[in-house]
């Protein structure tokens, strides 16, 4: 392809993206006027659920899982394994975390360390072996990834209600009684509104470490580099001498640990496992997915969008509880997926990654 | 002089197919050592074993006067071999540097980040002690087919690699970028580097090496300087026999307009434009060639003539008629017949017999379906008749398309298409993957048809084929058509200019050239 195609592409690209900033702006400023010019009006209670610390307190702590499923989803998917069982381990690890607390006691400690750190690290290993086992089952045996995905999804699905029922009765756990807390830094937490970022749950000062950590680790990383060059084309990084598969491996155990770490804080955030229909975990590990996809496979992207839908959640829930304006939720969850049906077909600027979901054989069969 | 490779005896059996037999090789320190034979002579066998992707049935590989036994290319690289593949192996989105220390990074930091700026430097280094003229920070998506081999060279020298295996490097690039390769061939060989590379093609192994190695049937046929040699004398140890190099078309007057293109312009799948206001026509007893380099918007602009794609503007005539909205299947029944460019995605269904692929856009004409049904015995005779007629070998009209070589495949298209006895043959690459020996018969075949007075349009990225075949020669850049020439006074660098987008006159830059400066 020539040169001249590629700049042509990149230009509609940028254009895109500035319209798309653009708009978001506009509207936001649109509600902003409205909301300062009639105070008592729609726009004013817009404007104050937008503005209110409690709103961007509660959008951090919705968007925890989403965002933590969405980096694992990205060092899967960069390494060519697309791994839609998100969802599923997110469900496998809030449940093991809020069981093996309650196992363990949720009182106890153990050498130190309180039963519910014991729970959230016990979820993470769950989601660990669970991954481990969808990749076993994709690159060791050559298994379609959509498919093995979605069966991960639903043996989840199935068998984290089934076991509270065995263990409870039903199948919601138990409340704990206890959660992971807040932990809240002396100061800083005074700041208004943005103190919301320093009075937070402890999964939200990780996600925001992990946010510019995966960054690094993908851009900076000879391992980030490997794992791009492995969905991109896995036979230049073959020829090189590095193993296709143990990248592979390694980048869907990637994202079963960073999915647990979301499935756990989801759980020990409210210290009850939630496994009524969908579960608690209900699509966000799907959400997850559009997050990355939205934000092009960038960590620092995919945040961005996990945090938007988190905060039309938030905001969602919020004007719940003005009475006269109630939106129906199931039309604000719908949101996600517009945008990324919008962002896919409209946009295109998402670049997936070229041997995402195609299996490598390293061709010591000819030999 | 020492002797840098040295292939002794070596034999390679694939399931009882014998690939290399007993072939001998020797490739002295810091010479260009070329390595021809037709597809199928067992070259890319030969170094894929020096390369340690398979090992000897028989013999020895000595690198440097030692015996080597090699488990894995990373053993070849270890022993300073490095191979550039006909398909590169670079990863698109990243930068030439990040390609070039893939999965040896210099790191820093305790070994936890990559040294980018050591990274850029040494490969700076590196391009600027061999003279190649490359960007480190370039994405490869954005940098054109020549500098992307250069990234592949410079990949294997940072990797420590002292010799050099090129599989067809020359194959994707334009005349220009063969001479540059050649010049950078030099310049390796200056500081002792020693490069093996594989072709078919006669001229370039007579012009780039010193030594030239000929191989037929697995075969070693012949070691002999570049300079003790000729084309006819390379060419019969190729084949075997006494080959016609030059096809040559005899002189004569074209009849009527059979084909006109107007003012064409098409999309390709993505919806960017490929194809820009492209006009010409063809008439009776004319071949008129197409030359370009793959991916001008040759392919989109056959689509438009063949039926296979809706142009966005303008329009194509056909033996008088408009045709410019008409179905595939009625440009069928006309007479158009076409050799696509992808054998197995157009050309064949390759699960299916000869017999079904013989009939493959006649399923409906009165020759093999006048009641509606398949006439299965007249399309065996179909398939036979043509297998027999073009030599497609193995002659089994029951086997699947795709236990057949390439080449055979091809025979089989080009044999199909011809006996549909067409007013206008579209022929993409027809000569695409096929030996010297095929090549021939299928030129002298095209030449015949233009001797009946049928029209043809040949498409193709060698230029020595549209040059030699052509009575006009249109060349095709970035969706347009530079020019039409006369293949027969124009030079192979002339042509290779306006296959680069530059027009005669027109400055060394990329600027525009006057309009109606086109002449």
């Amino acid at each position: 392809m020539s040169t001249t195609t590629i700049d042509r592409l990149r230009d509609t690209e940028l254009s895109y993206r500035a319209t798309l900033a653009g708009g978001a702006l506009s509207v936001f400023l649109l509600i902003a006027l409205l909301g300062l010019a009639f105070p008592s009006s729609i726009w004013g209670n817009f404007l104050a659920i937008l503005t209110s610390r409690s709103t961007l307190s509660s959008a951090l702590r919705l968007s925890v899982p989403i965002t933590f499923a969405a980096l694992g989803g990205i060092f899967s998917e960069k390494a060519g394994v697309v791994n839609i069982g998100l969802e599923g381990l997110l469900i496998i690890s809030a449940f093991t975390a809020v069981i093996t607390t309650a196992v363990v006691g949720p009182e106890m400690t153990v050498v130190g360390l309180p039963a519910i750190w014991i729970g959230f690290f016990a979820g993470i290993l769950s989601s660990v072996l669970f991954s481990a086992l969808f990749a076993v089952v994709c690159i060791r045996f050559k298994a379609d990834q959509i498919i093995a995905g979605l069966a991960v999804w639903l043996i989840a699905l199935g068998l984290a209600p089934f076991a509270a029922t065995v263990y409870y009765g039903g199948v919601n756990t138990d409340n704990l009684g206890t959660t992971l807390g807040t932990w809240t830094i002396p100061v800083l937490s005074d700041i208004p509104f943005f103190g919301a970022f320093f009075d937070a749950d402890p999964a939200v000062y990780m996600m925001l470490v992990a946010v510019p950590a995966s960054w690094y680790v993908l851009n900076r990383t000879a391992f980030g580099r490997h794992v791009r060059a492995s969905g991109e084309n896995p036979k230049a990084l073959d020829t090189v001498g590095v193993d296709v598969s143990r990248v592979r491996y390694a980048g869907v155990l990637l994202s079963g640990f960073l999915a647990g770490v979301g499935g756990s804080a989801l759980s020990l955030g409210l210290g009850q496992f939630v496994g009524n229909n969908q579960t608690m975990v209900n699509g966000k590990g799907f959400i997850a997915i559009v997050a990355y996809l939205f934000g092009n496979y960038n960590p620092i992207g995919a945040f961005g969008a996990s945090f938007l839908f988190a905060g039309l959640e938030a905001a969602q829930i919020r004007l719940q509880q003005v009475p006269g304006y109630a939106i129906p939720d199931s039309l604000i969850q719908t949101i996600p997926y517009v945008t990324v049906l919008v962002v896919l077909a409209l946009v295109g600027r998402t670049r997936i990654p070229e041997a995402a979901g195609e299996h490598y054989d390293t061709g010591d069969d000819n030999r | 002089m020492s002797t840098a490779v040295h292939l002794d005896e070596i034999t390679k059996r694939f399931s009882g197919v014998v690939a290399n037999d007993d072939v001998d090789l020797t490739v002295e320190r810091g010479t260009v050592h070329a390595l021809l034979g037709e597809n199928g002579a067992g070259k890319t066998t030969l170094m894929n074993i020096l390369y340690g992707l398979y090992e000897p049935t028989e013999g020895t590989v000595h690198v440097d006067g030692e015996p080597r036994d090699f488990d894995s290319p990373a053993d070849a690289i270890d022993a300073g071999i490095g191979m550039i593949h006909q398909h590169f192996m670079l990863v698109d989105p990243m930068t030439v540097a990040e390609n070039i220390v893939l999965g040896n990074e210099p790191r820093k930091w305790f070994g936890t980040t990559v040294d980018r700026e050591r990274a850029r430097q040494e490969v700076i280094d590196l391009s600027n002690r061999y003279g190649f003229d490359v960007n480190p920070d370039d994405a490869i998506e954005d940098v054109s087919v020549g500098v992307q081999q250069r990234v592949e060279i410079l990949k294997a020298l940072y990797r420590g690699a002292d010799i050099l295996i090129l599989d067809e490097p020359t194959a994707v690039l334009t005349p220009q970028e063969v001479e540059e390769l050649f010049r950078v061939f030099e310049e390796l060989t200056a500081q002792g580097k020693t490069i093996i590379f594989i072709s078919h093609k006669l001229g370039e192994a007579m012009h780039a090496a010193d030594d030239i190695t000929v191989l037929r049937n697995g075969k070693n046929v012949g070691t002999v300087k570049a300079d003790e040699t000729s084309n006819e004398e390379l060419a019969e140890l190729m084949v075997g026999r006494e080959v016609l190099l030059e096809p040559k078309a005899e002189p004569q007057e074209p009849g009527d307009e059979v084909l006109a293109v107007q003012h064409l312009s098409a999309e390709d799948n993505r919806g960017i434009p490929a194809v820009s206001d492209v006009s010409f026509d063809i008439r009776e007893g004319e071949v008129f060639g197409i030359a370009g380099v793959d991916g001008n918007g040759q392919s989109q602009l056959v689509e438009a003539i063949t039926g296979l794609r809706t142009p966005t503007e303008g329009s194509i005539s056909y033996k008088g008629g408009d045709i410019t909205d008409a179905s595939r299947r009625s440009r069928i029944a006309d007479g158009m017949a076409y050799i696509p460019e992808d054998r197995h995605e157009r050309g064949l269904v390759m699960d299916f017999d000869l017999v079904q692929n013989g009939i493959l856009g006649s399923q409906h004409s009165p020759t093999f379906a006048a009641d509606g049904r398949i006439n299965w015995s007249d399309a065996r005779d179909h398939a036979e008749r043509i297998i027999d007629e073009y030599d497609v070998r193995p002659p089994h009209a029951d086997a699947d398309a795709e236990s057949f070589s390439g080449g055979n495949q091809q025979k089989f298209i080009v044999g199909r298409e011809f006996e549909r006895e067409p007013d206008l043959v579209v022929a993409t690459h027809p000569t695409r993957g096929v030996d010297i020996g095929a090549m021939e018969f299928i030129h002298e075949r095209l030449l015949d048809l233009r001797a009946e007075g049928k029209a043809v349009l040949l498409i193709s990225s060698k230029l020595d084929e549209v040059q030699g075949l052509s009575d006009r020669l249109g060349v095709m850049h970035d969706g347009e058509l530079m020019d039409i020439v006369d293949p027969r006074n124009t030079t192979e660098e002339e042509i290779g200019l306006l296959m680069a987008g530059e027009r005669p006159n027109a400055a060394e830059t990329d600027a525009e050239p006057p309009v109606g400066d086109a002449k």
